[in-house]
């Protein structure tokens, strides 16, 4: 009760973030009963529509690194110390912040479970054309507790998830994060060696372009598709997410290498110390990048294959969280800096000394980071398409 | 308008500042010459804070004027107010604020290097103060290594390193342990006095008040008199405040 009387009193950006991660649980929900859909409506091929359900664990995965975003910069647990006057510990803050995250995902699931009846017919009024009612098994009913049991793996995820993030830390863990937190990320070399190990992988098992055609393991045509390749993808794309808080330090070293002024200096700092909280989605944001960047121009090399309406809802659903999370990142480490920002302002530090040096953080980022996605992305792709 | 004597280097006239619906300071005037060292002392709430910010042109008064070297601040746009602060004021506020991802002496020197100056000689300045201050030795380690009373001292040596016209300093002992403010006060006005700095000392301690060379009380935002601060007074003044908190 308490949560929804917080959402109701919430300031409408805040609102608009919440709004995020229901629209993201509506179309993971929506996946992962078209899934269901699916197996009702052929019941011959189940390997197909486990495989179908297997690849909903992407999206899902996206949705609760949103939720957990969200939840981190969400201001209600950032007013600790007042929720402590009023009697609401750390522990019952952090259950409010994954009753809070469970409450957006339950209303997004709701949704998609109407939009889901609406289409296949069952409320009534006509089906919508073949190809959705083949796609989502019109005609064949689907076990309603097994779909509101498969669509409460949504909110689940997503509150363990925010509940673990958030989770209240002992007073000695907590000096040891803040000791840690100087020294620089030590996941570079690893992340390069995994991206390195999965690509050579993905290489090596791929097969002759002849007698595949160049076939993406994607849900419609995964069946067949060598195992090999899937796996050297998802490592190169872990190693990404490795190397994110490493990558980003280095770019705050470039940043103020030599003898910076007070631009380079404030900026490239700031980025060093912030590659623990921004690097990981910035990370999971190149790997998906990579990751669509290589599936288009396979895609477009087999046009035999067309894309199909899942896939695409798939795709968007993971695009907009990754995004959406590591822009949430930055809100979180803006106004985790919010202190420092105003005590430079009282120093007379001009606004737009502190716009430019965000402005360079986001240069040297994309600069850094863009041409290393296209590379891996390229890499990727060689050996399927050539 | 009247324009102000011309020996004051901040001068106030009748300073009104609400904060939403509370009123902060109500007719506060007050003259400061040049290299004085002025305390404002106060309990809690009596309007210090307020006061110090509107001198200092970080907020515009409700009502009332204030005049740095003969020119009008509360007329300024916001930023020749920001340039203004940058160029001639120094600020210490109550907690150090010093920007965790920098070393001590690049926060020392971070006023001088957003004016514009070299790094080379950015650097010399701050580690120079820093060495005046007694924390030269942590020049390179970043705040979270160092203790509070070394972090107040960083945040005054970044205050003093632009040789500003005017320095304020809001509470700038209240989180040190008493032997340790003292000492750190009395660095700070004796930089001051020998580089001829006018300091506006915020505080809530009448022995800190002491070391200045006038005091003026505030009380629910109003100027309650100004004495010298080595009169008996002044000690009334501290009797009767603790009375009234009793």
């Amino acid at each position: 009760m308490l949560a929804l009387r917080l959402a109701r009193g919430s300031h409408p950006l805040v609102l608009l973030r919440r709004l995020f991660v229901t629209a993201a649980s509506a179309g993971t929900g929506f996946l992962l009963l078209s899934a269901l859909g699916h197996a009702a409506g052929h019941p011959t091929t189940a390997g197909d529509s486990l495989t179908r359900l297997l690849w909903c664990a992407a999206p899902l995965a996206a949705t609760a690194q949103l939720a957990v975003s969200v939840a981190r910069t969400d201001p209600a647990a950032r007013l600790q110390r007042g929720m402590t006057a009023a009697g609401l510990g750390p522990l019952r803050l952090t259950l409010l912040a994954a009753a809070s995250t469970a409450l957006s995902c339950v209303l997004g699931v709701l949704l998609s479970l109407l939009v889901f009846l609406h289409l296949r017919g069952d409320l009534g009024g006509s089906t919508a054309d073949s190809a959705h009612s083949d796609l989502l098994g019109s005609g064949h009913p689907v076990p309603l507790a097994g779909s509101v049991m498969l669509l409460a793996a949504v909110p689940l995820a997503a509150a363990a998830a925010t509940a673990v993030s958030l989770r209240p830390r002992n007073d000695a863990g907590y000096a040891d994060s803040e000791a840690h937190s100087t020294a620089a990320p030590t996941g570079l070399p690893w992340g390069v060696a995994l991206t390195a190990a999965g690509l050579a992988i993905e290489a090596y098992t791929s097969p002759a372009t002849d007698t595949h055609g160049g076939k993406l393991p994607l849900p419609g045509q995964l069946i067949g598709s060598a195992p090999g390749v899937l796996a050297g993808w998802a490592l190169a794309s872990f190693g990404l997410v490795l190397a994110g808080p490493g990558l980003v330090h280095l770019s705050g070293q470039l940043l103020c290498a030599g003898r910076p002024g007070a631009l380079r200096l404030l900026s490239g700092r700031v980025l060093q110390e912030e590659s623990h909280r921004l690097g990981r989605p910035l990370g999971v944001l190149c790997a998906v990048a990579s990751g669509t960047y290589a599936a288009v121009t396979v895609y477009g090399t087999a046009p035999s294959h067309p894309v199909g309406p899942l896939t695409t809802i798939g795709t968007s659903v993971i695009f907009a969280c990754v995004t959406a999370s590591a822009l949430a990142a930055a809100l979180e480490s803006r106004s985790a800096r919010a202190r420092t920002t105003a005590a430079l302002r009282r120093l007379g530090a001009p606004v737009s000394v502190l716009h430019r040096a965000t402005a360079l953080r986001a240069l040297a980022l994309t600069l850094v980071l863009g041409p290393l996605t296209w590379t891996v992305a390229e890499m990727a792709t060689f050996p399927l398409v050539h | 308008m009247v324009a102000p004597p011309d020996n004051d280097v901040l001068w106030a006239r009748d300073l009104h500042h609400m904060h939403g619906g509370t009123t902060a300071l109500t007719g506060v005037s007050l003259g400061v010459r040049e290299g004085e060292i002025v305390a404002v002392t106060g309990p809690r709430g009596s309007g210090k804070t307020t006061l110090l910010h509107c001198l200092s042109g970080q907020i515009v008064p409700t009502e009332g004027e204030v005049w740095f070297n003969g020119a009008s601040v509360h007329t300024l746009s916001s930023p020749s107010r920001e340039r203004l602060r940058l160029d001639r004021f120094g600020w210490i506020d109550t907690e150090p604020h010093l920007v965790p991802e920098l070393t001590a002496w690049e926060n020392a020197a971070l006023p001088l290097l957003l004016r514009g100056a070299g790094h080379r000689s950015a650097k010399n300045t701050a580690v120079e103060w820093l060495d005046r201050l007694d924390v030269g030795m942590c020049a390179r380690r970043r705040p979270a290594r160092l203790d509070q009373s070394q972090l107040q001292r960083v945040a005054i040596a970044r205050a003093l390193a632009t040789t500003p016209q005017v320095l304020f300093a809001d509470e700038p002992t209240a989180p040190l342990h008493s032997a340790d403010g003292t000492q750190v006060l009395r660095t700070l006005t004796t930089a001051a006095r020998s580089h001829q700095i006018t300091v506006i000392l915020a505080t809530y301690d009448p022995q800190v008040a002491a070391l200045a060379d006038r005091a003026l009380s505030l009380l629910d935002g109003r100027l309650s008199g100004a004495v010298p601060a080595t009169a008996d007074s002044s000690d009334e003044e501290s009797r009767a405040a603790c009375s009234l908190s009793v």
